[in-house]
């Protein structure tokens, strides 16, 4: 096995065995950079140099007995929203020419000084604003879409070109191009990463999140990344947790936990395939001990008019100052978004966050009954390229990007955890996610279940890459 | 067309009254993509809002911290 085909957890313990230098586990990944990614773009800039100094630096430390943490050593890219000083952070745009950043966002400081190794920037979709990554191709089928918009950084988790990596997620674009590349994706509660640094789509919906090959490895990035930072508005002060501490190595066991099954929306409009392969993710659990509850979605008409009359006119306000000056810079895409978003009233956005309100009270209740609820991360796998309406088994046609988004988008909106697990693949070999909610905080019981699932499976290969 | 759909130089206007001036050549196209995300949004009406304030963000308290942990903390 080679270096980058290593888990964050397994790289971490041969880092501290003294077993593999980071040297040694950076110029693997940077190899595998430079052998897959002229077929996938994953990459906005890959930063080699400053990724091997910096990796010379962690070996000195370990070469004295001096182990930051799990991080140490550990190669990582960030999606290209997300500021690190001296760089520019181009939001995959050409908007941002010339820009650079002058500090560190909060995650990016806090990776560091975890002795986390930048290896590159990442390709969003134009600003975050598209469920796609036209930029950047699948992991398992260059011919088909990578998910967005963290789509950069969850096809170099998937096909071994980092060994873990940072997105944001706003409607579920951690979520979708993880689920969509086979790899693990946790939007955490919002407030508990700090965004201050990281290129905002929607002040409100907008968190930030680990992309990795595993459960357990996305609970040691949270562990770095969670706590308050006064410097985003959204950030709580609370105490900090372990949320690696209750992931067993025993036998997985899930006595006593209540996991709740959507009788609606969830499994409606959803590929066969994708259904099946939950539906037996959700077999495994209670096979493990859980008991299955049928739940019922709350205000399941209103969740997309919720997301847009939140996330539309927020947007257009984020670029309200270049949608001025230089439009013509922007995809046509996203630049309509930004200029229909003008025309839309307050009263349309007020509507939204009264909704919710409504709909965060009616999730807590729901959730009252239930530890964690398991559903599909996304309704169908990953398209081909240039698909852009999927048609349903009762005839209605649906935009690509509207399928993505739909079952994400409750969680942005009340705020509560979301990690989407891989499930297997459907009969043209692309992944199949599925995706855990938690209450919020319940980060802890979202890792447990989905720790405790994957290790009834076999370990995962890499995406087929090159 | 819904009568409350916005014709191409009416989205004009109203963009100019934001403060945006659209060229000649988008007044169709953003049109457009206004009354779909209208559409969209515009099913929000339906609900009864009664005194029900607005979530200008999602807010956990220490209080929901508190429950989350605490659920957890008993299912382990």
């Amino acid at each position: 096995m080679q270096p980058y085909e290593l888990t964050l957890a397994d790289a971490a313990r041969r880092i501290r065995a003294r077993e593999l230098s980071p040297v040694e586990l950076v110029d693997s990944v940077l190899d595998r950079i430079g052998t897959v990614d002229p077929h996938v773009g994953a990459y906005v800039a890959v930063t080699a140099e400053h990724a091997r100094a910096a990796a010379r630096e962690a070996e000195r430390e370990a070469a004295r007995g001096a182990f930051r943490g799990p991080l140490h050593g550990v190669p990582a890219g960030l999606k290209d929203l997300i500021d690190v000083a001296g760089s520019p952070t181009s939001a995959s745009s050409r908007v941002r020419e010339g820009h650079r950043a002058a500090a560190d966002s909060t995650v990016a400081a806090r990776l560091r000084a975890a002795g986390s190794v930048l290896v590159g920037k990442t390709h969003t979709h134009e600003f975050a604003y598209g469920l796609t990554t036209p930029q950047t191709g699948n992991a398992w089928d260059r011919g088909r879409v990578a998910g967005g918009s963290s789509g950069g950084s969850a096809v170099a988790v998937a096909a071994g070109a980092a060994t873990f990596a940072l997105g944001t997620d706003t409607g579920g674009s951690i979520r979708v191009p993880a689920a969509l590349n086979g790899v693990v994706g946790l939007k955490p509660t919002y407030g508990l990463v700090p965004r201050h640094g990281v290129t905002s789509l929607s002040w409100s919906l907008d968190h930030v999140g680990p992309v990795t090959r595993t459960v357990e490895d996305a609970a040691l990035v949270l562990g770095v990344l969670a706590g308050h930072d006064p410097r985003d508005p959204a950030s709580l002060d609370l105490p900090a947790l372990d949320h690696a501490a209750h992931l067993t190595e025993g036998e997985p066991d899930l006595t006593g936990v209540r996991v709740g099954v959507p009788r609606d929306y969830y499994f409606d409009h959803v590929d066969p395939e994708v259904e099946a392969a939950v539906r037996r993710g959700i077999a495994e659990l209670a096979a493990l001990g859980a008991r299955l509850v049928d739940v019922d979605i709350p205000m399941t008409r209103y969740i997309q008019a919720t997301q847009w009359g939140l996330m539309v006119p927020e947007a257009t306000a984020y670029h309200e100052g270049t949608l001025r000056t230089v439009p013509d810079r922007y995809q046509a895409d996203v630049r309509i978004l930004l200029e229909a978003g003008e025309l839309m009233g307050a009263g349309d956005y007020l509507r939204a966050q009264r909704s919710r309100t409504l709909m965060r009270e009616e999730w807590a209740r729901m959730q009252e009954e239930v530890d964690v609820i398991a559903a599909p991360s996304v309704p169908m796998t990953a398209v081909k390229a240039d698909q852009t309406t999927v048609t349903w088994a009762d005839g209605t046609a649906e935009a690509v990007s509207d399928a993505y988004v739909r079952l994400s988008a409750p969680a942005n909106i009340t705020g509560v955890p979301a990690l989407s697990v891989p499930v297997g693949h459907d009969t043209a070999g692309m992944p199949i996610g599925m995706q855990l909610l938690g209450r919020p905080f319940g980060e802890q019981a979202l890792l447990r279940v989905g720790h405790a699932y994957e290790r009834t499976q076999s370990a995962r290969s890499l995406a087929p890459v090159a | 067309m819904s009568p409350a759909d916005l014709t191409p130089p009416e989205a004009a206007r109203w963009a100019a009254r934001a403060g945006l001036h659209l060229p000649d050549d988008r007044h169709a196209a953003a049109a457009a993509t206004a009354n779909h995300i209208h559409s969209v949004v515009a099913v929000l009406r339906e609900l009864d809002f009664g005194d029900t304030p607005p979530a200008g963000a999602y807010r956990a308290t220490a209080g929901a911290y508190r429950a989350g942990k605490e659920k957890h903390d008993a299912a382990v």
